[in-house]
């Protein structure tokens, strides 16, 4: 049935595939962190038995188990008969650890029902929390940067490929210096150069003495907080586009039907509009593989300039071991990587003819 | 040969390869013509003067000595990093993109798997799991974490070479595949690896200064690592004390280490596809 | 009256170091209504070069030296490149590039290409119009109109593709269409296709006249009402085609039949003999016979003494001694 209808197949598929990654993707942020000697239980516990007296670090010690679902549980009914959970309790009446297997289980129905556990280490904050307060600054960072990026590195990589002469001297050996640099190391610089010396931006933060919200006080603070994360990113990303541009623009410009299109003597800017369109499309391809490293050279950019993002938020956990924000940043950060993805291979397959045609024609898989 | 000498010809490698060698130099020998001393030896972040000509960390420490040990380090692990990944992806590469089949299939879902899943989310998970790491622990993690270009390009190489003629005749003549893969198709892909093991020593290198900005970078007193350098010039109060010191100098190094790096990739890649060169 | 004319025509190349490059000299015919010239000789004759002096396409490094190519009485030389971009290319002189097939941008439609054709040579014309005219031109090579000017060139086959570059070519009705080895590397059955298009289209008109540069010989003489063979960047014989196949006077000329297979009755029991040697670095000025070198035939002045046409049995040779 669904044969008749090779588009709907072929994005099912991918999205299947997909899904098959994030369970795997999930599997491994559940189990990684337990395999070393290292593991987050144990400092759980660490945790759990600090207390005064006997009974309460007993006591503490089955809260934290039950918080963690390090316990085994089963359901049964309180005094009032109504439906609880209860720990199951060995014959000498200490709770009985559930394995690891039964952890990743209650893990993953969390996770499902979008529950990423609570914070160790900012007691009673979930961490779903921790990441709503963060996730608004990092796109707002990330994702026009890496668009803008984008655009404009093409599109003055596919001018040089074009004109050549002065103009690709001149910018090339620029732009090739340029995207060498790792994010966060260009973010330094521009640091040590407008905010220390010149003083024209704050070399931290992402707003000061502002209350949040659609004030203006706030708005313009941030909005001068967000200027040398953004060309921290933003020049280095247009650089090493532009660079790939280039180089996809001068070997289309010696293929067979730009010569035609300018033999047929067609308009300069459609010839352009030919090359840009048929260059354009490795580069996205390129732009959905690397975007895992994108983001992660992004997040520790954060850091650098102590922006309230994700990146801090990661950095302020691992500083003090605190797992399930680890955690669920990683799964965070994993899932997003995963949906840019998905979204750009349908985007080629809509994009590309050639592409299409495959699709169509029930390949694509 | 002749590559070599193309090779030559291209004012960015010798420049890259220049610069790269350069640093190599001062890692090995520096130690020779400078007394290395890690130790403090003052007073935290004192600026440069005629003793110490970058001056002093925030733990008391000598900038000069630091940078040299800690270029040695960043290069220890990227070359450990960029050895194992190679071959790693090199292994993985060849024997699915020279079988094919079911083989070829597996290792493809494989691969593809663990390009998309983000290879720092997985260091980050690995990492956080020892609470000592050493250098070459450090080096081990990135290393079997960043296989996955290398495997995804090699497989490609391998599969095109499959359909070569000369190829065919090895295997009609009865070569098994191990014979077939070690004498026919590695001496034609020799040169494509060969830059992909400068990419991986240069994202290895990357990889660590990343790393150890999160915190999750080499432990102890003796590991010293750019990254580590950054790191602590981050976190130490580097960036806004106007202690330009801390950090600019280690910030240089790294740039002009991968920039060295990129320039001999870029100018391979140029002699490799003659159509981008000019 | 003539459509288009070629003066002593003479082209070259500036090399990087400032070297000259002849790579065309004294190339001069006519050619009338209806007529297709056939121009045939070895890689590296010139031929390349020559079809984009004939388009008026003088693009650095390559100049012309001296000469007049005109196009229905207008000449093409000294002309801005908008100018020639504007109203030669397309609308005087058209090119169907060799490997034809590989010349349509693969991301955009066939009628979406052709309409650029038109949209970059005619004023104010809107795409509805165009779709119009394209469809009635499509219709008349024979093809499925609607499926081919809505497909990506990657859903037609490579003949339905050569034939849409022809479309596409001659849009806007050229007096002059080049064809560049358009049915090299098709099957027989597509080549028939083709070349009954072209004359479908000459006799109906769409364009007047048309140079077809190819390889095979034996194509040619079912093709073209003349042949001019051209070496080292000169004509070295131009007639009928009838005459230069079976009866050549020039030296190159009879080497290349003799170095053809040829299905041709009577000449079967003729082995194929090769050519030795390469011809000349046409970077220094050449004294003498170019194909001095290698003629079978040559005689010791032959190398000091330039070559120029004569009419030799009704058609022209340049070779002192052809008979």
């Amino acid at each position: 049935m669904l044969k008749q209808y090779p588009t709907a197949r072929f994005i099912l598929m991918r999205a299947g595939w997909y899904f098959v990654t994030f369970l795997v993707a999930v599997t491994i942020n559940f189990y990684l962190p337990r395999l070393g000697p290292n593991n987050p239980v144990d400092i759980i516990m660490a945790q759990a038995g600090s207390g005064t007296s006997r009974e309460d670090m007993r006591i503490k010690e089955e809260m934290y188990l039950m918080e963690f679902g390090l316990v085994k549980m089963k359901a049964s009914r309180d005094a009032g008969g109504r439906a609880v959970k209860e720990m199951v309790r060995d014959a000498e009446g200490k709770p009985v650890r559930a394995s690891n297997f039964e952890q990743f289980i209650t893990y993953l129905g969390m996770c499902l029902k979008g529950d990423l556990g609570t914070s160790f280490y900012k007691q009673s904050k979930k961490v779903t929390d921790v990441i709503k307060e963060a996730v608004p600054w990092t796109i707002a960072l990330q994702l026009p940067t890496i668009l803008f990026g984008w655009i404009v590195g093409n599109l003055l990589g596919a001018l040089a490929a074009y004109r050549r002469g002065v103009f690709d001297k001149v910018f090339f050996p620029v732009a090739l210096g340029l995207s060498s640099f790792p994010f966060f190391v260009f973010g330094m610089l521009l640091v040590a150069f407008f905010a220390l010396t010149l003083g024209w931006f704050p070399p931290m933060g992402g707003y000061d003495n502002a209350i949040p919200g659609f004030n203006w006080p706030f708005l313009s603070s941030a909005a001068h907080h967000y200027v040398l994360p953004f060309f921290s990113i933003f020049l280095i990303l247009a650089g090493g586009q532009a660079i790939g541009m280039r180089s996809m623009g001068i070997y289309e410009l010696g293929t067979d039907y730009i010569k035609y299109a300018k033999w047929l003597g067609l308009r300069e800017t459609t010839v352009l509009l030919y090359l840009f369109r048929n260059a354009m499309l490795p580069q996205i391809t390129g732009l959905a593989l690397s975007l895992g490293t994108m983001i992660g050279g992004a997040l520790i950019t954060e850091m650098i300039f102590s922006y309230p993002g994700l990146g801090m938020a990661m950095l302020d956990a691992v500083t003090k071991n605190d797992y399930p924000v680890i955690q669920g940043v990683t799964l965070i950060i994993t899932v997003s990587v995963l949906i840019a993805n998905f979204t750009v291979d349908i985007l080629i397959a809509f994009l590309d003819p050639r592409v299409k045609a495959g699709v169509q024609m029930g390949k694509g898989l | 040969m002749k590559l070599l000498k193309n090779l030559l010809k291209s004012p960015m490698f010798v420049i890259g390869m220049s610069l790269f060698l350069v640093t190599i130099l001062i890692a090995i020998f520096g130690p020779l013509f400078y007394a290395i001393n890690t130790d403090r030896v003052g007073v935290p972040y004192d600026m440069p003067n005629a003793q110490f000509w970058l001056g002093l960390d925030n733990y008391g420490r000598d900038y000069v000595s630091l940078l040299i040990r800690g270029l040695g380090s960043s290069l220890y692990v990227g070359v450990i990093a960029g050895v194992i990944a190679t071959t790693i992806g090199t292994l993985i590469g060849l024997y699915g993109g020279f079988k094919g089949g079911l083989a070829d299939d597996i290792l493809s879902v494989l691969t593809n798997l663990f390009v998309v899943i983000p290879q720092f989310v997985i260091l980050i998970l690995i990492s956080t799991t020892f609470e000592k790491r050493s250098l070459a622990l450090v080096a081990m993690i990135i290393g079997f974490t960043a296989w996955t270009w290398s495997a995804r390009g090699v497989r490609a190489q391998a599969a095109a070479l499959k359909s070569k003629d000369h190829i065919s005749l090895a295997r009609l003549n009865g070569d098994n595949t191990l014979k077939v893969l070690v004498v026919h198709i590695l001496p034609y892909i020799l040169s494509y690896v060969f830059m992909v093991f400068i990419l991986q020593v240069s994202s290895g290198i990357l990889s660590e200064a990343a790393i150890s900005m999160i915190g999750l970078g080499p432990t102890g007193d003796n590991a010293i690592s750019l990254g580590v350098i950054l790191n602590d010039a981050n976190r130490y109060g580097g960036l806004s004390d106007k202690n330009w010191h801390a950090f600019i100098p280690a910030t240089c190094v790294i740039s002009a280490l991968v920039f060295a790096l990129y320039l001999i990739n870029t100018s391979m890649e140029g002699v490799f596809n003659p159509r981008l060169r000019k | 009256m003539a459509i288009f004319e070629v003066e002593n025509l003479s082209l070259h190349y500036l090399t990087r170091f400032g070297a000259k490059i002849h790579a065309v000299t004294d190339v001069s015919f006519t050619m009338e209504q209806g007529k297709i010239l056939g121009i045939a000789g070895e890689s590296g004759c010139g031929k390349s070069t020559l079809v984009n002096g004939l388009m008026g396409l003088f693009i650095p490094p390559l100049y012309p030296t001296s000469g007049d190519v005109r196009v229905g009485g207008e000449s093409l030389m000294n002309r801005t490149p908008q100018d020639v971009r504007q109203n030669v290319l397309s609308r005087k002189v058209s090119m169907i590039p060799q490997g034809a097939f590989n010349a349509l941008n693969p991301t955009r439609k066939v009628k979406d290409i052709a309409a650029d054709v038109m949209a970059a040579h005619m004023k104010g014309v809107d795409r509805k119009q165009i779709y119009e005219r394209l469809k009635e031109r499509f219709d008349l090579f024979g093809m499925e109109t609607e499926k081919v000017l809505n497909a990506y060139p990657i859903q037609l086959t490579a003949g339905e593709r050569q034939r849409s570059v022809i479309g596409i070519s001659t849009l806007l009705n050229p007096q002059m269409v080049i064809a560049d080895e358009p049915t090299s590397a098709l099957d027989v059955t597509t080549q028939k296709v083709v070349i009954k298009m072209i004359f479908d289209l000459l006799e109906k008109g769409i364009f007047s006249t048309m140079i077809f540069i190819t390889h095979e010989l034996p194509l040619l003489r079912h093709v073209a009402n003349d042949i001019a063979i051209m070496y080292a960047g000169e004509i070295v014989e131009m007639g009928t085609a009838q005459q230069v196949v079976f009866d050549p006077r020039h030296p190159y000329t009879k080497a290349l039949m003799g170095a053809m297979l040829s299905a041709e009755p009577g000449q079967k029991q003729r082995k194929p003999t090769a050519i030795e040697g390469a011809p000349p670095n046409l970077a220094n000025p050449i004294s003498g016979c170019r194909f001095a070198e290698r003629c079978p035939s040559a005689k010791p002045e032959c190398k000091e003494r330039e070559q120029k046409i004569r009419i030799v049995g009704e058609r022209q040779v340049r070779c002192e001694y052809a008979e």
